[in-house]
């Protein structure tokens, strides 16, 4: 049996995603896509009762959205403020044009301190920029320290969600994988054990670090600070114990003021997870005595994205991981089958911006139902802008080309009336005749796993007229 | 170190990029939490401080005392208590901090709303006491609770140490199938005490 639960799409790799074929192979395990999708839907409820407990909840929403917005539209005047800020707070500051520009600072650092033994906290700007990948073939041991980071990290796989990064496996895989890599007993699978076996484990490596490295979850211009959000509390363990403490966010992160703070805070733990708050909500203004502090400030295309008028409202994400819980597509595809780095209905109207090609498959994984822009703290209208994704996908020809021929075909029908009831009076005829399992074949990938329903005798046109002579309303 | 040309072309990028500007909501917010008398404060920071997964126990008297019975006969102790002594010389060095079995400390400011503590130092050796102890306890002054998180930023000065934090329940995490697990790397313990005490 293979020890993954499917394969990855390697990253690299310039094909193009295909969505549903990687969601499809997911599916084929039908009771692990129903423990997947039912362990999210529970996320998602515990975020509904967690909302529903604060009476200002929409007002927070609308003003957490403004505050983006006005940060958005300012955000040069908001990084230089940030910068001169957290200069004076005794931080260094750089600034990173992309991926490859990000690493190089990250591994000038540690070069220039002979630092070997880096622990990361959660970062999925790490994870869109390879950094491990870069740092380990520099003879660099990086160690992620989230539970479920460090998880995948041991399978050798990326997160499969932004706060729940391990939630595509059971625990009897995790378990297999910490008896390989942390010698537990074979068969242990209990979590509390699992954890408590990583809590030592990664203890020794927090203790031995050269250097830490951490995300932001928020950087505040007018103080030149920033703020961690952990359970676990893995970054502050991180930032209190290392010498070197390396902070990398993306430029969209930034908010103006510290006042705008409880504003967000108040929406993204009850959003992500249905807390009032994470366990530790850290904030940094400065290194400690001794310590290098260096902040990386990164663009990888968020400028790019920024110019983009149907889409820049993206860019107030504050990864909370909402509309991923909530996304009736995401939560029976898992995480993986996007092949982005953040995946779900936010992943997929970012990553297209890096590459549409590549991507194109990814705004049409989704109902457009638009649960997620319900549920959104910061109000992105995230199924407003997949629809919009898409008509460009289709201008540049990257959608199928079935896909193309169909729709073709029932523009030319649906212009010509009486074509139209001739193509029904067939369907509704040969849907009866047909064996279930043609219909099933000729009813498309809708079929494959459902019971097509009998056709109506008669047309809706028919009855229709029908009624109406006979008097009725 | 920094490179000017990347900091230059980002800004010109920004620049170049910047939509229409939005202008700031007001400063004021009136968060719309339900006003609250103290004993309503104390009730319903217990109840978001239970659900944090911290235990909590109301003190009358000399919150030293209470701490104390906590404490038992613990080895490792750092206390910043008045009343509490620590059995560990002050290292100068965190890393000295890994046994430590217990770290006693004061909040700033408790949070109703979401069982809050705001917890600032600029002291390396306390604030990694506060991670790497097996066992926390957090002494919280009845009249220091808040309403809500903005009552709470009105109350602290964020700029005024390198590092300040909002501690509510133990370390955890539900990284294995969503299962909760407490001491995922911190704390396996947090014990909030709240003293009603009048100083």
């Amino acid at each position: 049996m293979s020890k993954r639960a499917f394969e990855l799409p390697v990253l690299t790799q310039p094909a193009p995603v295909d969505h549903a074929a990687a969601a499809a192979d997911f599916n084929a395990d039908v009771a692990r896509t129903d423990w997947h999708d039912a362990s999210l839907w529970f996320v998602r409820e515990r975020r509904d009762r967690a909302a529903a407990l604060v009476p200002d909840w929409e007002e927070l929403r609308v003003r957490a959205s403004a505050i983006k917005e006005h940060a958005l539209t300012h955000l040069d005047d908001y990084l230089t403020q940030f910068e001169a800020h957290a200069l004076e707070n005794g931080m260094n500051v750089h600034w990173a044009r992309d991926a490859e520009e990000h690493n190089r600072i990250v591994h000038g650092i540690l070069e220039k301190a002979g630092a070997r033994r880096l622990v990361k906290s959660k970062s999925m700007l790490t994870e869109e920029c390879g950094l491990n990948k870069y740092l380990g073939a520099r003879g660099i041991d990086v160690v992620d320290s989230d539970l479920g980071e460090r998880i995948v990290q041991l399978r050798g796989e990326g997160p499969s969600h932004i706060v729940l990064p391990a939630i595509h496996l059971k625990r009897g895989e995790v378990g297999e994988t910490f008896h390989e890599h942390l010698g537990t007993p074979l068969g242990l699978d209990d979590p509390v054990a699992l954890t408590l076996a990583a809590r030592e484990h990664l203890r020794g490596k927090f203790l031995a670090a050269d250097a830490t490295l951490t995300g932001m979850n928020f950087a505040i211009a007018e103080s030149g600070g920033f703020v961690v959000c952990t359970n676990e509390g893995n970054a502050d363990l991180g930032m209190s114990l290392a010498p070197i403490h390396i902070a990398s966010v993306g430029i969209e992160k930034v908010i103006p003021r510290l006042e705008d703070l409880p504003v967000f805070l108040r929406l993204l733990a009850r959003s992500g997870t249905g807390q009032a708050i994470t366990s530790y909500t850290t904030h940094v203004h400065g290194p400690r005595d001794g310590q290098e502090l260096h902040v990386i400030l990164v663009d990888n295309g968020r400028t790019r994205q920024l110019a983009r008028e149907e889409f820049w409202g993206s860019l107030k994400c504050i990864r909370c991981g909402a509309c991923m819980n909530t996304c009736p597509v995401y939560r029976r595809s898992g995480g993986h089958s996007y092949g982005s780095t953040v995946p779900g209905p936010i992943g997929s109207v970012l990553t297209p911006g890096l590459d549409l090609e590549r991507y194109a498959s990814l705004p049409f994984a989704s109902t457009l139902c638009g649960s997620c822009t319900a549920v959104c703290p910061v109000k992105i209208d995230l199924d407003g802008q997949l629809f919009r994704w898409r008509q460009h996908v289709t201008e540049r020809g990257y959608s199928s080309k079935a896909k193309g021929a169909a729709i073709k075909a029932s523009v030319v029908m649906f212009d010509r009336p009486r074509l139209f009831r001739v193509a029904g009076a067939i369907a509704r005829l040969g849907l009866r005749l047909m064996p279930s399992a043609v219909a099933r074949i000729a009813s498309g990938a809708w079929g494959r796993t459902r019971e097509a329903p009998l056709p109506g005798r008669e047309s809706f046109r028919s009855w229709y007229r029908r009624e109406r002579s006979g008097g009725k309303r | 170190m920094t490179s000017s040309t990347a900091r230059d072309e980002i800004l010109r990028a920004v620049r170049a990029a910047l939509p229409p500007a939005v202008d700031a909501p007001p400063a004021e917010y009136q968060p719309g939490t339900p006003s609250a008398s103290d004993e309503d404060l104390v009730v319903r920071f217990t109840h978001a401080a239970v659900a944090s997964g911290a235990l909590v126990v109301a003190s009358e008297g000399d919150p030293a005392v209470d701490a104390m019975q906590i404490a038992g006969s613990a080895p490792e102790v750092l206390s910043l208590l008045p009343g509490v002594a620590s059995t560990i010389a002050m290292p100068t060095n965190p890393h000295a901090l890994a046994t430590l079995d217990l770290f006693l400390c004061q909040a700033a400011v408790g949070v109703a709303e979401n069982g809050a503590l705001w917890f600032a130092t600029p002291d390396p050796i306390h604030r990694a006491a506060l991670y790497l102890a097996e066992r926390v306890v957090i002494v919280i002054a009845a009249d220091a609770l808040v309403a809500d998180l903005h009552e709470a930023y009105r109350r602290i000065n964020v700029r005024a140490t390198s590092f300040g934090t909002f501690v509510a329940g133990p370390s955890k995490t539900a990284d294995i199938e969503q299962s909760l697990v407490v001491g995922a790397h911190g704390p396996k313990e947090l014990t909030v005490i709240i003293s009603t005490a009048r100083g």
